[in-house]
């Protein structure tokens, strides 16, 4: 048994580097075909506002005049002594950039995914034990109106609702105008992070409420629904009782399966909140072509993703006894 | 339910107004959203303070509103006969925040490693920089350029490496200058908040305290209206929508739009980057003086930038190195027309004119992405048709600019700042044809001789009017009475909303940029109100 974990665990390992090896070569030659100049990018619009000589100056500084195949191995070979390389859009290690970065994400994508997962899970519940009635409608015109509702009009639409008409959230950034970051206390953060966390999290409610309801829809259907009623139980009893454990199991591989999505709609709400995190630094790093900083970010979502899927896969044993048996030939 | 999912929000609301009261705006402290965060950090030797006030630091001279002169870290200087050398004598009651005192070491460093720093501070003409002195400071040039005092207003003094508190690596992030604000916080990609600097040697600035906002242009006006904003730089479509308590500033500016003409034919030759050269249309010195003659400039403005601008006539229009006297009746089409007659261009059977089997038309491109500039293309494009000139408005990525059209299409460019140096760049034939400098190949051996002498005046001063003979001087020239080698058509307005008690003193025209470059003239800045 042990040395079956360990074999489990070292073949998801080396599957795990493979993957972060493609995810790497794919993300450096996307960077490589994209038209973007970095000398150009990095002077912006003071491109013909220096000479020529510091042109060539700004590229060896930097190292953009490198050949890309350089350019890689040279990160390859700093990566595996543990080094992520120098961003030159923050003029800062790579390494400080997403600590300090992600840090301001974390609280921000666990809330929004704690949120779309619970808010979703539930609403699926309700309506798929329910069909036809009209919490099960509401829900279901909630769930496509949001489905098709593109993330930043939303963050633009609730951050003029309620910080500009309502004036109860503030209308950006994580701390207040002003206010240093040592006199920022937890009630204040939580409240500069709710509008952006709860628009975020709305990104993924549709998705898990539409997949819950539909697996429970099977279940009312089925024959156990059938005898339980018979036997008396309510529908909602055999919703919680019966249904949910079933209906979870969807809505835990969309909820793990979704982080990618979410790590993407934070670059969004980020940018529409003003709100320091990730998504900015991803957005810069691709627009002015920061090599290091770009591919880093990548290999850190494709971890990010990775270890939320298998932990999906740890979950799932919990949750159905079915997938604790080994399989026997 | 319904109570209570109206009751449960506004609770909360209600409890954080009493723990956290917003900042009172009190006279003390502005905040300001005027965009400007430089990513690298505040760092002059990477470029921070190109634009506007350097806030930290403090620069050898200062510009006053009208572009002169006025002392600050120098209170003398001079440029050797052979215009090589500068010398200059500094303050001697100079410190940065931290109370140490400044001296022409700190000059001199800054100066010489600002020259090696590859940043967006172009130094690359400095030979070295020398401390005679504590008091005195020699900087010798490679070659003589007069543009080169751009970086007396630009290059904010920072500490020596040898000092205990001198410069480092992460300089850019804990900033020490002697400037009249000192850093307090930067948190990336938020806010930053700056409080006076004890030690500065100008005079007191009227607030304490400073908070930049780093928010884009909707959260911006979100602010805006939600009324935490003392500044903030708004798009210039909403210039007529201010929210209670604030004015619409309208800031004139060179932030200029314009038409580079490719100058030669097409012969079939390319760039080493494989770009191909020339168009044969607008080489005809006869079609760009007509379509510079038959623009109605205060029509694109009104068009185009809903009236927020001026027209523009030269790169540099109400700066001291441009030429008053490059001035035509535009909005003439009859007169164009009549040029295009007498230079052969007859109108054919499609309503287009043709010369030798040529036909008047060509591709007038513009970088894809920006509204504006799309806006100017179609209606430049719409005034070219009753002339017979067919302008084809072609949207394009910059990459593809480059590799395609830089070189044999009229391109909408967007220039506009507050050294002479970019007027070198466009029009001198040593640049001709090098990426975007003089994309167009122009070249005048005349105009040549007046920008190099310029370069080798005895001061700024007297560099002026040999820039302006450039443009025109009575005969030839870059502008539109000259070659015409570009067709400028608007200077863009920055339009900011400013709070109603705040006065923003004398402002000078603005460079190319919205934002920052309104800082300037910070320490004028006063609050009207009790």
């Amino acid at each position: 048994m042990g040395m079956r974990l360990i074999a489990r665990f070292t073949a998801r390992c080396g599957r795990l580097l493979l993957v972060l090896a493609a995810v790497a070569v794919a993300a450096f030659s996307l960077i490589q075909a994209s038209p973007i100049d970095p000398v150009d990018a990095y002077l912006g619009p003071q491109v013909a506002q220096v000479s020529p000589e510091q042109r060539t100056l700004i590229a060896e500084r930097w190292g953009f005049d490198d050949p890309a195949a350089v350019q890689f191995v040279k990160w390859a070979r700093n990566l595996a002594n543990g080094e992520l390389g120098w961003s030159h859009v923050y003029n800062a290690p790579v390494s400080d950039i997403i600590a300090s970065r992600f840090r301001a994400s974390l609280s921000l994508l666990a809330i929004a995914w704690l949120g779309s997962t619970l808010l979703g899970f539930a609403l699926g519940v309700i309506a798929g034990s329910h069909e036809g009635s009209l919490a099960d409608r509401l829900i279901r015109l909630y769930s496509y109106t949001l489905a098709s509702t593109p993330i930043f009009w939303l963050a633009i639409a609730v951050l003029l609702l309620f910080s500009v008409g309502l004036g109860w959230t503030p209308v950006c950034c994580a701390s207040p105008p002003g206010m240093l970051r040592a006199d920022v206390d937890w009630l204040t953060r939580l409240h500069h992070l709710l509008l952006p966390a709860l628009t975020l999290s709305l990104l993924g409610v549709a998705q898990i409420a539409l997949h819950t309801r539909a697996r429970m829809l099977e279940l009312m259907r089925s024959d156990i629904a059938l005898y339980a009623l018979a036997q008396g139980a309510t529908r909602r009893d055999i919703a919680w009782r019966h249904g949910a454990r079933h209906a979870c199991l969807p809505a835990l591989t969309l909820a793990l399966a979704s982080l990618g999505e979410l790590f993407g709609g934070s670059i969004l709400v980020e940018q529409v909140f003003a709100y320091p995190g990730l998504g900015q630094a991803t957005v810069e790093a691709g627009l002015r072509s920061d090599i290091p900083l770009l591919l880093a970010i990548a290999l850190f979502t494709t971890l990010f993703v990775s270890l939320g899927n298998a932990f999906a896969d740890l979950l799932y044993r919990w949750v159905d006894p079915r997938l604790r048996e080994e399989v026997r030939p | 339910m319904p109570r209570r999912f109206v009751f449960w929000p506004a609770s909360v609301a209600i409890c954080l107004s009493f723990t956290f009261p917003l900042p009172v705006l009190a006279k003390d402290e502005l905040v300001l959203a005027i965009g400007g965060e430089p990513d690298q950090g505040y760092d002059p030797l990477l470029g921070w303070g190109q634009y506007g006030h350097p806030l930290f630091q403090s620069t050898l001279l200062v510009r006053r509103a009208d572009l002169s002169s006025k002392p600050d870290l120098a209170t003398a200087w001079s440029l050797s006969d052979d215009r090589l050398t500068w010398t200059l004598e500094l303050r001697d009651d100079v410190r940065f925040s931290d109370g140490s005192p400044l001296t022409a070491t700190d000059v001199a460093f800054t100066f010489n490693q600002a020259a090696k720093a590859g940043g967006r501070a172009d130094l690359s003409v400095l030979q070295h920089a020398r401390a005679l002195d504590d008091r005195h400071v020699r900087l010798t040039l490679k070659e003589p350029r007069i543009t080169f005092v751009e970086s007396f207003y630009t290059l904010g003094i920072v500490p020596a490496a040898g000092r205990d508190n001198g410069y480092h690596d992460s300089y850019g992030r804990q900033p020490l200058g002697s400037g009249p604000y000192q850093l307090v916080e930067w948190q990336e990609g938020e806010q930053l908040i700056v409080e006076r600097n004890p030690y500065f040697h100008g005079p007191t600035p009227a607030f304490e305290r400073l908070v930049f906002l780093f928010t884009g242009e909707d959260t911006t006006l979100a602010a805006a209206n939600a009324g935490r904003l003392d500044v903030a730089a708004v798009p210039p479509a909403l210039a007529g929508q201010p929210p209670t308590g604030m004015y619409p500033l309208e800031m004139e500016t060179v932030d200029n739009r314009g038409i580079l003409f490719p100058m030669h034919p097409d012969d079939g030759e390319r760039r080493g980057t494989g770009a191909p050269i020339g168009n044969d249309v607008t080489a005809d010195p006869a079609i760009r003086h007509a379509i510079n003659l038959a623009l109605d400039r205060e029509m694109l403005v009104e068009v185009a930038l809903h009236g927020h601008g001026r027209p523009a006539y030269g790169p540099a229009d109400g700066l001291p190195w441009s030429n008053p006297e490059d001035q035509i009746e535009d909005a003439n089409p009859e007169a164009a027309i009549a040029l295009l007659e007498d230079a052969d261009w007859r109108l054919g059977d499609n309503g287009l004119r043709h010369k030798n089997g040529q036909t008047a038309r060509f591709r007038l491109t513009y970088p894809a992405s920006d509204s504006t500039r799309q806006m100017l293309a179609e209606v430049v494009a719409a005034m070219l048709t009753p002339l017979g000139i067919e302008a084809q408005p072609t949207g394009r990525h910059w990459d593809e600019i480059e590799r395609e059209a830089l070189h044999r299409d009229a391109i909408l460019f967007g220039w506009g700042s507050h050294s002479p140096q970019e007027i070198y760049y466009l029009y001198h034939s040593q640049h001709a044809g090098q990426a975007f400098y003089n994309a167009g190949d122009y070249a005048n051996a005349t105009v040549d001789d007046y920008l190099d002498a310029a370069q080798q005046a005895a001061s700024f001063e007297d560099s002026l009017s040999l820039w302006q003979k450039a443009q025109w001087d009575g005969e030839t020239g870059y502008g539109m009475r000259g070659d015409a080698a570009w067709a400028w058509l608007v200077n863009l307005e920055h339009v900011y909303y400013v709070d109603e008690c705040l006065d923003l003193g004398e402002l000078p025209i603005a460079p190319h940029g919205h934002g920052w470059p309104l800082t300037a003239s910070l320490l004028d800045w006063q609050w009207e109100c009790d």
